[in-house]
């Protein structure tokens, strides 16, 4: 049994939980984290990828709007590698109602979100795929976030800073003594062996698993999983981020990434976080709903479905009901934090749900206030000013710019930033491994060998997190086989190929089965032959131990 | 011009159409709009079990009986010679990473049976091959023959040192020219020589050369025939050098045939009066031609061929609009499991002539449907895409 002893142990490594880590780092508090997959395994990998403005909880949640408008200004200072100021636009349409426009602007101007009416003509030249028939077109500060990138980023910050994250540890109790929390204890998912960490503090960030955790440490706490369907294209639809305007609904938000988009989404009660599976008639709906911002929607190439599921915090709701289809949106999406000594007198535990993405720093500039009096430790939060990650000096801009294609340099330097050097000086010595291992993602071979070699990655997804490998149109035919020679020159660190394969191909599987037609479909045919019909494999190989 | 037989699609299935009919006396054109799937293949032909896919209803196999699939495997035999295969004898050959897979019809030297008697192997790994690796192919030899001492030899060619420096790999097809000139045999001839000297020929060796196809290319063969060992290839990552030999050896022998090769332009509209059709109209550059024929041939290729579309809301045959068999559930859940998408296509009777897939009415009396367009089968999961295109162009062929 591995054993380890901090002051602060924290559950669940998404947004919320690295910031956190982050945050007590930077403090000088010694925090261990702990994930039970890969970072960002749980909701921050399955969202909308939108840095919110706050226009969007205007009228509905005033609070949320002013946190967010907030919080937007800080992350894009402090994390500019993760996000893309694209801007953003609320878009009036004939059937909209007209009485919610005015109550928006009077919104925005409370939380003092900037908006800029822009002239009909002007937006449909500028977004030509945009509805002919709009009324009214605003623009606010919104702007996409990567979210791999901003997760990695706070763990590798937090790391610079002493701070520690295990993965692939799942915990399965948080330990009291009467009603002190010491610590807790759980399984290393990868060897199987059992782990106990010994601390005086535990902070709950398991997002949608929240209220497991809390239920072990004997505490009760209500989440509510609210799933939320989002579609992929293959295309940069728009140059910004497009809402409707008006009271939040289904479909209604389209956000750019690179040479993506990501449009959605939905909302739905579910039972459990792992009910995340979208449907072909969520797909087709969204379609529809899309179609009214987009006309052609259907016509698009979706490369890939996904959906992800909200953790709220059902206490703070007024609308409250556990049951309806369109509930979960009612229920507030601003943060909650627990601390189980005010409410069940269990010492030394705290609970952080609810929130958004755009929040994570904030949530965790809370809960890190909290560990921080607890530990009589007077140190301020430095994450609103300290940025994530030093400058990428000019001289590195240049070696790479040198050295690769100059997409490929400048993708590469926003997602490794300094790490980017021993990637540079492996092209330099073999020009080869310069060559594009994923042609739809621009990912070079030696970077693909780095994430590959790199110690928190167990899997081939794992490794696609970090790179984007396999995100692309080809959703990984090419770029899975590409990597397998990398994953083999690791010995036995990972699965045997075939089974890493199948297991790959399985999970972007279920990303592509509620969408498939069109040229996806005519791609799925051809990954077929390529892994059952040249390489032989099959669906069996999965669990046997063919080296493949 | 009246033809004897017009042939949409030039994959597989419809280039051996075009040659049978073609032999048969028929003036037959072929219009395709690309290259089809052959040049991605494998250039190996698969059959899969003849039993069990027979006795299901609806299967090709089970419309064209066995009869007719032997006929097309003796005729494919026949008509490129470098083919061997047994009726029911699958042989082994080699995936690109190295590991043995079955398969029916083999080019010659594709066959990897010289691997089971070896005590020595040596795998030749050309520099810069692209999606060939060296090390994994090796180690999976190792564990599949361990009695042999597997070894790899680097092996480097002048004519790439520009593709090398600047680290761009070469696609197995560029290196599969260049073997074939006569710099090339030469230079392989020298590489075999100098290979001869360190190896000892007690050990029963065998070599492994990736990224070529001899069976393709005579001068190459004559040079591994001189080799004092007997050489194994290996099936290619896309685009595939075996493949592409096909393709380009059936392309020419429809040609020399007599027959009309029309590439690069697809049908587009069609008119049909009473249940036949009476004429195709290929647009090219702007420009509409029409052409008619007695009888047709749509071999499209299916879903990855784009004779069959797939749009949210709709399942299209793409040139004469013909309503296909679509199963009701669309996928499963294991990717290379059960896909009952891939069973889509074109219900037939046993002229492959195109029915309705409900009320079995006849739709068309003068067309011949062949290869993936046809409904009821999955070549990945039955191992039988080579087969089911080969015997139903053929008897498309016999039928024009
Ligand atoms: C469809 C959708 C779209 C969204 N779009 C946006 C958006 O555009 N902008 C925005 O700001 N927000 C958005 N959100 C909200 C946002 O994604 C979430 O609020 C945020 O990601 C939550 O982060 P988290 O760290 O709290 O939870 P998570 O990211 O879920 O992290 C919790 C982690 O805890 C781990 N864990 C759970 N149990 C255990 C255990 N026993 N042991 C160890 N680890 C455990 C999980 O594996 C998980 O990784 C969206 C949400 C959804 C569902
Ligand atoms: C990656 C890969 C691996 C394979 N591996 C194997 C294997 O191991 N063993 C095996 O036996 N087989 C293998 N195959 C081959 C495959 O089984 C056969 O090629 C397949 O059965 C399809 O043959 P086809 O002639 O029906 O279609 P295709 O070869 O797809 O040809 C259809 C043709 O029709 C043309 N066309 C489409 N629409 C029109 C139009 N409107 N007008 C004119 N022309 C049109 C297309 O451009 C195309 O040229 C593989 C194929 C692929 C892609």
């Amino acid at each position: 049994m591995s054993r380890y002893s901090v002051q602060v142990a924290i559950i669940g490594g998404g947004a919320t939980g690295v910031g956190i880590l982050r945050d007590l780092s930077l403090r000088g508090i010694s925090a261990l984290l702990i994930e039970q997959g890969d970072l960002a395994h749980g909701t921050s990998s399955r969202f909308h990828g939108l840095l919110h403005s706050g226009a969007r909880y205007a009228v509905k949640d005033p609070v949320s709007a002013l946190e967010c408008a907030q919080e937007n200004a800080i992350l894009k200072r402090i994390a500019p590698n993760c996000i893309v100021s694209s801007g953003g636009w609320f878009v009036q349409r004939p059937e909209d109602d007209p009485g919610y426009v005015e109550a928006w602007l009077q919104g925005c101007r409370a939380a003092h979100i900037p908006v800029l009416e822009v002239p009909v003509s002007q937006a449909r030249r500028q977004e030509p795929l945009l509805a002919k028939d709009i009324l009214r077109v605003f623009e606010v500060p919104d702007a996409a976030v990567d979210g791999f990138k901003l997760v990695w980023d706070n763990a590798r910050s937090a790391r610079c800073h002493g701070g520690r994250y295990l993965t692939y540890h799942r915990v399965d109790e948080v330990r009291r003594d009467g009603n002190q929390v010491v610590g807790v204890r759980g399984k290393n998912l990868l060897t199987g062996e059992d782990f106990a960490v010994e601390s005086s503090l535990v902070v709950n960030a398991a997002g949608a698993w929240a209220d497991r955790i809390a239920a072990s440490a004997g505490v009760s706490l209500e989440v509510v999983c609210d799933k939320g369907t989002l579609l992929a294209f293959n295309h940069r639809l728009f140059q910004r981020v497009i809402n409707r305007l008006r009271s939040s609904g289904d479909g209604d938000i389209f956000v750019p990434h690179e040479t993506i988009t990501i449009f959605g989404t939905t909302s739905q009660r579910v039972e459990d976080p792992l009910d995340n599976q979208p449907t072909e008639l969520e797909v087709k709906q969204l379609l529809s709903l899309g179609s009214a911002l987009l006309p052609g929607l259907t016509e698009q190439r979706v490369i890939r479905v996904f959906a992800g599921v909200r953790p709220l915090h059902g206490e703070d709701s007024e609308l409250n009901e556990p049951s309806g289809q369109a509930a979960g949106r009612e229920v507030s999406r601003t943060f909650a934090l627990i601390d189980h000594e005010a409410v069940e007198g269990i010492r030394g535990f705290l609970s952080v749900v609810g929130g958004k993405f755009t929040t994570y720093r904030l949530m965790a500039e809370k809960a890190s206030d909290w560990a921080a009096a607890k530990l009589g430790s007077t140190s301020p939060c430095r994450t609103a000013q300290e940025p994530l990650l030093p400058d990428v000096p000019e001289s590195l801009y240049r070696e790479a710019q040198a050295l690769l294609p100059c997409a490929a340099a400048e993708k590469m330097l926003e997602r490794l930033g300094e790490e980017a050097l021993p990637v540079l000086e492996a092209v330099r010595q073999d020009p080869g491994k310069g060559q594009l291992l994923c042609e739809c993602e621009m990912v070079t071979v030696a970077e693909v060998e780095k994430a590959v070699a790199d110690e928190d990655a167990h899997h081939l997804a794992d490794v696609r997190r970090k790179t984007r490998l396999g995100m692309g149109t080809c959703q990984g035919a090419f770029c899975a086989y590409r990597a397998l020679p990398l994953m083999w020159r690791e010995g036995n660190k990972y699965d045997p190929l075939g089974v890493e394969l199948i297991r790959f191909l399985n999970q972007r599987w279920k990303g592509i089965r509620p969408a498939l037609w069109g040229e996806q479909l005519r791609e799925t045919e051809f990954t077929r032959a390529i892994y059952a019909g040249l390489l032989a494999l099959k669906e069996s190989d999965g669990d046997s131990g063919g080296t493949a | 011009m009246m033809w004897d037989g017009i042939i949409i699609g030039g994959g597989l299935a419809g280039l051996v159409a075009g040659i049978r009919a073609q032999e048969r006396g028929k003036q037959v054109l072929l219009i395709s709009e690309g290259a089809g799937s052959l040049t991605f293949a494998a250039g190996v032909l698969d059959f899969g079990r003849m039993e069990e896919l027979q006795a299901q209803e609806n299967h090709p196999y089970a419309l064209l009986g066995e009869q007719a699939v032997r006929d097309a495997f003796r005729y494919l035999i026949g008509l490129c010679p470098v083919y061997h295969g047994e009726w029911g004898r699958p042989q082994a050959v080699l995936t690109p990473l190295g590991m043995l897979r079955q398969a029916d019809l083999v080019p010659f030297r594709l066959d990897a049976s010289p691997l089971a008697g070896a005590r020595e192997i040596i795998l030749m790994a050309p520099e810069g091959l692209k999606d060939f690796f060296p090390e994994v192919v090796k180690t999976n030899l190792q564990k599949q023959f361990p009695g042999a001492a597997v070894r790899l030899q680097r092996l480097r060619v002048e004519e790439f040192t520009n593709w090398h420096r600047v680290g761009k790999p070469v696609p197995a097809t560029v290196y599969a020219k260049f073997w074939c000139t006569r710099q090339g045999a030469l230079t392989l001839q020298n590489l075999l020589q100098e290979t001869a000297l360190e190896v000892r020929s007690g050990l029963n060796p065998v070599m492994v050369i990736p990224g070529l196809s001899s069976a393709f290319c005579p001068g190459l063969a004559q040079t591994l025939d001189k080799a004092p060992w007997p050489v194994v290839e290996v099936t290619s990552f896309p685009p595939s050098p075996a493949g592409q030999g096909l393709y380009e050896t059936l392309k020419e022998e429809f040609r020399a045939l007599g027959g009309e090769l029309l590439i690069g332009s697809g049908v587009g509209r069609v008119e049909i009066e009473s249940q036949a059709v009476r004429r195709v109209i290929v647009k090219s550059r702007g420009k509409e031609t029409a052409f008619a024929a007695r009888a047709f041939v749509l071999a499209t290729g299916g879903l990855f061929g784009r004779g069959i579309t797939v749009s949210p809301t709709e399942v299209r045959e793409a040139v004469f609009g013909l309503p296909l068999y679509v199963p009701a559930e669309w996928s499963g859940s294991a990717f290379l499991g059960e896909q009952p998408y891939a069973r889509t296509g074109i219900a037939v009777d046993d002229r492959l002539r195109p029915r309705h897939p409900i009320s079995r009415e006849l739709l068309l009396t003068n067309v011949h449907v062949a290869g993936r367009m046809l409904a009821h089968w999955d070549p990945w999961l039955e191992r039988c895409g080579g087969g089911v295109s080969l015997a139903s162009g053929f008897l498309a062929g016999e039928l024009l």
